[in-house]
């Protein structure tokens, strides 16, 4: 709002310069200069209602890649249990909760159905406080699995070198072939489409002075929601904590990087 | 519109009225035209700024390629419609669409006669379209609670308001059937979302939403990716009653910061968005 004034405030007066000095003085082309300048901060004045976060680096830094923060958008809390965030002098802290709901509607009838509908409605309205529920589909990171795989090739392979060594029976040599077959089967089969996997989790913040209140008051809300999920559906959901609270905050979680490295090769290749 | 527009847009219109109204001071006729011509511009550019600021703030940045770094790592592309961070040479870029499940929506659902039929039926085109995706999504409800006394008072003023039309339409004659019908169907919405309240089903608002990401070896191709997703999602989700629109602009910029932080106060969060309101 101040922001808004102020630029009102420059407007005006510049117009009322604009418009009182005489064209004796000022010259008809500067008046309409110096009127474009009263109307351009007319303008940023209405822009600043949605945009004032902008306003100030735009024409401060003057660059076409204006750069509102230089910091990482969140730290980890030394708790593990909650992600936080700076803005101004206060602390937000947000905790995640993981709602194990596995239910499907195929093995629900119609008042199951409808039921589980106004559960979800009435979950919805349990906090004056926002609650904010997600359902997230995410690619699995298969990069163990994967590494797995491929011990088990590489073993295979010395298995068979060492059996063409030892000029070894053709049963034997035929046996190590199978198993390699079968490993290299199963990794062209693990590489050829992602695997997905289905979270629903609930986040609320809380903001504080002091990284320990924001945290205090954030777990004092996750515990609210935790009660409230276990009250209507019946399930035990848990705060999220350590490198798992990634999985709902970084991109790169959503889809691990080894999956998108394994497919940008096997592009190349094809 | 809301009270807080027409303030702005009032305060910032003074500002062309007064050139309009002393055009004669800019100098000789042609002058005193192009003071009116700026003056018209002006006028026009606040109101597209207070009703289509997602049309008018992408084109701006658009046209002067302008990006921004909203944290360290990431980018808002120059267009205005998705989230982009670089991983080790790759990029991720993350889009928003609107989702209003309406079913949901307390404050301002219509309350149908076969609200129950259509509640049963979500859940199994929610699983459908669900498994129709193969690419990471996420389906985002921020909930609040809102305040049951004043919204009671509200819905029990405009039933007042209601009745009192359709008494006015019986005793003047001249009102046909089709009007009553109508007050009368206004009226037992605005009873049934009372017996909700009654039932004690506490009204929310709730801002619903999409966001999906996809990656590239090049920001281009991260974007590609990620309009192909949105058009999918949008198609995937269309049994679903939603009104799904790309978010672009400031909207993209605040949902994009929910991520690691929501809001935190007790406010009417749908006032964060005129695409939701």
């Amino acid at each position: 709002m101040f922001l808004f004034l102020g630029l009102l405030g420059a407007s005006l007066f510049i117009l009322i310069v604009d418009v009182s000095v005489s064209t004796v003085i000022l010259a008809p082309p500067i008046k309409i200069i110096i009127l474009l300048i009263a109307l351009f901060l007319d303008t940023l004045a209405i822009s600043s209602r949605f945009y004032s976060y902008l306003i100030f680096p735009m024409f401060k830094q003057m660059k076409r890649h204006v750069v509102l923060s230089k910091e990482d958008p969140y730290w980890i809390a030394s708790s593990l249990d909650s992600i936080l965030h700076k803005e101004g002098d206060n602390y937000i802290a947000t905790v995640y909760i993981k709602i194990p709901l596995y239910r499907s509607e195929t093995e629900m009838n119609v008042d199951e159905k409808l039921e589980f509908a106004t559960q979800t409605s009435r979950l919805l309205g349990q906090s004056r406080m926002p609650i904010r529920f997600t359902h997230e589909m995410r690619i699995i990171n298969k990069d163990a699995y994967i590494e797995t795989i491929k011990n088990m090739i590489a073993d295979a392979e010395n298995e068979e070198s060492k059996l063409l060594e030892q000029n070894s029976t053709a049963s034997e040599l035929a046996k190590v072939r199978g198993k390699l077959s079968m490993w290299r089967g199963m990794m062209d089969v693990l590489n050829s489409s992602s695997s997905l996997e289905l979270l629903t989790y609930a986040s609320v913040s809380a903001t504080g002075s002091q990284e320990f209140e924001a945290i205090g008051i954030v777990q004092q809300r996750a515990r609210e929601v935790i009660s409230a999920v276990s009250a209507i559906f019946g399930i035990t959901s848990s705060i999220v904590t350590g490198n798992d609270l990634l999985k709902f905050v970084e991109p790169e979680y959503m889809i691990p990087y080894s999956t998108i490295s394994e497919k940008i090769i096997k592009t190349i290749n094809v | 519109m809301d009270e807080e527009a027409i303030i702005f847009i009032v305060f910032t219109a003074i500002i062309p009225v007064i050139v309009i109204a002393n055009m004669s001071t800019f100098g000789p006729t042609i002058y005193a035209y192009i003071a009116i011509i700026l003056a018209g511009l002006t006028l026009a550019a606040i109101l597209m700024i207070s009703f289509a600021d997602f049309i008018v703030f992408p084109t701006v940045t658009s046209i002067f390629g302008i990006t921004f770094q909203p944290f360290n790592n990431y980018e808002i592309t120059k267009h205005q419609e998705a989230v982009i961070k670089n991983v080790k040479g790759i990029y991720y870029a993350t889009g928003f669409l609107t989702a209003n499940l309406f079913a949901f929506e307390f404050k301002e659902e219509q309350v149908e006669e076969n609200l129950n039929d259509k509640m049963i039926s979500s859940l199994g085109n929610w699983e459908k379209a669900t498994m129709s995706i193969d690419f990471p999504f996420k389906f985002h409800i921020i909930s609040e609670g809102l305040d049951v006394q004043s919204i009671r008072d509200e819905l029990e003023g405009k039933r007042s308001y209601q009745e009192f039309n359709l008494s006015r339409a019986l005793q003047s004659g001249s009102a046909n059937d089709v009007i009553i019908t109508d007050i009368q169907r206004k009226i037992s919405i605005i009873q049934a979302q009372l017996d909700r309240i009654s039932q004690g089903e506490r009204p929310i608002g709730a801002i619903m939403y999409f966001e999906t990401t996809a990656v590239g070896v090049s920001k281009k191709a991260a974007l590609d990716v990620l309009t192909e997703q949105i058009k999918r999602l949008q198609i995937a989700f269309t049994g679903m009653d939603m009104q799904m629109l790309r978010v672009v602009g400031r909207e993209l910029y605040t949902l994009y910061k929910f991520n690691f932080m929501l809001p935190y106060d007790n406010i009417n969060i749908t006032t964060y968005f005129d695409t939701q309101k």
